[in-house]
């Protein structure tokens, strides 16, 4: 038995080509984790080549994996090629507070003159890294104690079943809260808190999809030859389970996009001077009258992102279930 | 019937216990010492050790584990979480008098939500295979993918700071107090707009989805097929045979409301100054005011236990299906 029918993902993928929709979507979704996993080259202050004396050097790509705060490096020579946006996100300038959009700052500045589409690019990469290790956890923790139940039933079922239904006692929100608010707010307190809550529907998609799968033949095959409980989980059966679950990971990516989102607004999210699309909007609050561009562009920066993954989702879901 | 009732109460029994032992080792598992949570935020700094050995022994912190569960366990089952550390004030008197303005703004959304969102849901279904039912699904994303701290702020905007027609936070005026009685409800009323707006799109498109689904599904199954093909108008097949079976599985819209009216509104509560629940969360939160989030937590919890016990009962007596595929 191969890890999946090849045929089953390509049916899918065919039946989701279909949707105009759901290909602008997952275009959109491709464009900014783009944009996010190469935002220290499409915004900063550093030029992305510049010709030096000895050769060529490459200033901004510097930033690429360790972020250095404040330390610039002035490369002598001469700039062949600047970043597409020549601000940095933490490039303070007090002389440019709230000044509205011109053509140097495309979608103006905030509260201390730093620029918002540079914070905007940058916050993006917050958002995704956050959203797509707790949607991760959350896949990897649901679909192994959902695979377990759904195998082995009895007990073990019972057990699980009932972490879930306490764990979704708790109102969602809440919990987030009050994990990353006890713990210290920090990017990995999000993505952890995120991560704990979020793993059940993935497991009781899994378990479903195991229950319902395990009795068929070639599961039977598999253990007639010998295989071992952990070889037939992870080989045989929950490779072919794992479609569903995937669909409840894209809505747990746009879940934790959102609060993220909510968390840095309140102002304990993702800690400053950490540019966050959040945390953006909770300086455009303090500045309702004042400053128009703070509100908007983060916004839509969210409800396109969220929008985009929750469509590419639901039309996935619509693929893999062509009757419904 | 009576023994899928007591089996669903014995679940949700065994649920409380696991919902405090979560809650208890979620709290114990936070790093500092609890002392300073009681001796308030100038810290256990200069306390002589006499004193502090008798606050430990006092809030059972010198016992083991296990015996600070039991003590706590026996607080939780007569409701009794302990003073505030902000006030002092019982942390349960302090969640009782802020639940009415929580309850009044959530009830509200859920009922504008549930008013519009379950008929508008009905007709997208009954529309099915026309572009408007294909555009209506990708229309309530988009609305459910609106993230209300924006709504709000854009509200606000608009309504409170650009025209002044509605106030921007509060739950009445400062002169609220010498108003008359028909002015005081005006003035509630318009305090209640935006927040009550901020919370009710995103909860109408959950509700047209919901609906939506329900109705699609029945549409699809044989009875539907066997009606129309014995000649019953499109009309009739709709009211007398989909819309009846679809409005069952709206039955556990109830259980996921009820925890909603609670816990739903943290966010604009905060941002419009609501003096509610959620709020006060965030606020206990802040300020690290554990007994007033320990009992928060526990209270919405079991809420939201009750209401799925509740649902899941509620849907056993209007579908006998489920009884007998439970007993599996």
């Amino acid at each position: 038995m191969k890890v999946v029918e090849s045929g089953s993902w390509r049916d899918i993928w065919k039946r989701f080509r279909r949707s105009t929709i759901a290909m602008i979507a997952l275009g959109y979704v491709v464009f900014v984790a783009l944009v996010a996993f190469f935002a220290p080259l499409v915004a900063s202050s550093k030029p992305l080549i510049v010709r030096t004396p000895t050769g060529l050097a490459f200033p901004a790509a510097q930033d690429f994996f360790t972020h250095r705060e404040g330390v610039e490096r002035l490369t002598a020579g001469r700039v062949l090629v600047n970043a597409p946006i020549r601000h940095s996100p933490n490039e303070i300038d007090f002389t440019n507070r709230l000044h509205e959009p011109t053509s140097a700052h495309l979608f103006g500045t905030d509260d201390v003159g730093r620029d918002v589409l540079a914070r905007l690019v940058h916050g993006a990469r917050v958002s995704l890294t956050v959203a797509f290790l707790a949607a991760a956890i959350a896949l990897i923790v649901g679909s192994l104690l959902g695979a377990i139940a759904g195998y082995y039933g009895g007990w073990v079922d019972w057990l699980v079943s009932r972490l879930i239904e306490i764990v979704l006692c708790f109102p969602f929100l809440f919990l987030v809260l009050g994990i990353v608010a006890l713990f210290r707010p920090s990017m990995y307190t999000i993505i952890i808190a995120l991560g704990v809550t979020t793993w059940t529907d993935a497991a009781r998609y899994v378990r479903g999809e195991i229950m319902r799968i395990r009795e068929l033949e070639f599961a039977h095959a598999a253990r007639a030859i010998g295989a071992r409980d952990a070889r037939i989980i992870f080989r045989h059966l929950l490779p072919n389970a794992l479609a569903p679950a995937l669909v409840s990971a894209n809505f747990a990516v746009a879940t934790a996009i959102l609060t993220e989102s909510a968390l840095s607004f309140l102002g304990i999210g993702v800690p400053l001077p950490a540019p966050t699309w959040g945390g953006i909007l909770g300086v455009a609050e303090l500045y309702l009258d004042a400053a128009w561009w703070l509100a908007v562009y983060p916004g839509i920066a969210i409800f396109t992102t969220v929008a985009a993954f929750n469509v590419v989702g639901d039309r996935f879901r619509e693929a893999l279930d062509p009757r419904g | 019937m009576a023994a899928y009732l007591a089996r669903r109460v014995a679940y949700a029994i065994l649920t409380f216990f696991g919902i405090t032992i979560v809650t208890f080792t979620l709290i114990h598992s936070v790093p500092g010492d609890p002392i300073t949570f009681y001796i308030g935020k100038s810290g256990i700094h200069g306390v002589p050790p006499a004193v502090l050995q008798a606050i430990r022994h006092e809030y059972h912190l010198d016992e083991t584990l296990p015996v600070q569960y039991g003590y706590w366990l026996r607080g939780v089952l007569t409701f009794d979480f302990g003073p505030s550390v902000v006030d002092h004030r019982p942390a349960m008197d302090r969640i009782l008098e802020k639940l009415p303005n929580t309850f009044v703004l959530n009830f509200i959304a859920f009922a504008l939500a549930a008013l519009a969102g379950i008929p508008i849901g009905l007709w997208s279904a009954s529309k099915s295979g026309h572009l408007f039912e294909r555009g209506s699904s990708v229309v309530f994303f988009l609305l459910y993918s609106l993230p209300s701290f924006w709504v709000a702020l854009l509200l606000m905007e608009f309504f409170a700071v650009r025209h002044t027609w509605l106030p921007l936070f509060g739950m009445t005026s400062d002169d609220y107090l010498l108003m008359s009685a028909g002015a005081k409800l005006a003035d509630r009323i318009q305090h209640l707009v935006l927040p009550a707006l901020a919370l009710t799109y995103a909860q109408l498109a959950f509700y047209a989805r919901f609906t939506k689904a329900a109705l699609t599904e029945v549409i699809h199954q044989d009875f539907i097929t066997t009606a129309r093909a014995k000649g019953v108008s499109g009309t009739s097949v709709m009211w007398r045979h989909a819309f009846r079976n679809a409005l069952l599985p709206l039955v556990t819209l109830l259980g996921l409301t009820i925890p909603y009216l609670l816990s739903g509104s943290v966010i604009i509560e905060t941002m419009f100054e609501w003096d509610g629940v959620g709020r006060l969360y965030l606020q206990s939160l802040m300020s690290r005011d554990y007994p007033t989030v320990l009992a928060l937590t526990v209270v919405t919890a079991v809420v939201t236990l009750f209401a799925s016990v509740l649902s899941d009962v509620l849907y056993a007596i209007a579908d006998p299906r489920v009884r007998v595929e439970g007993k599996r």
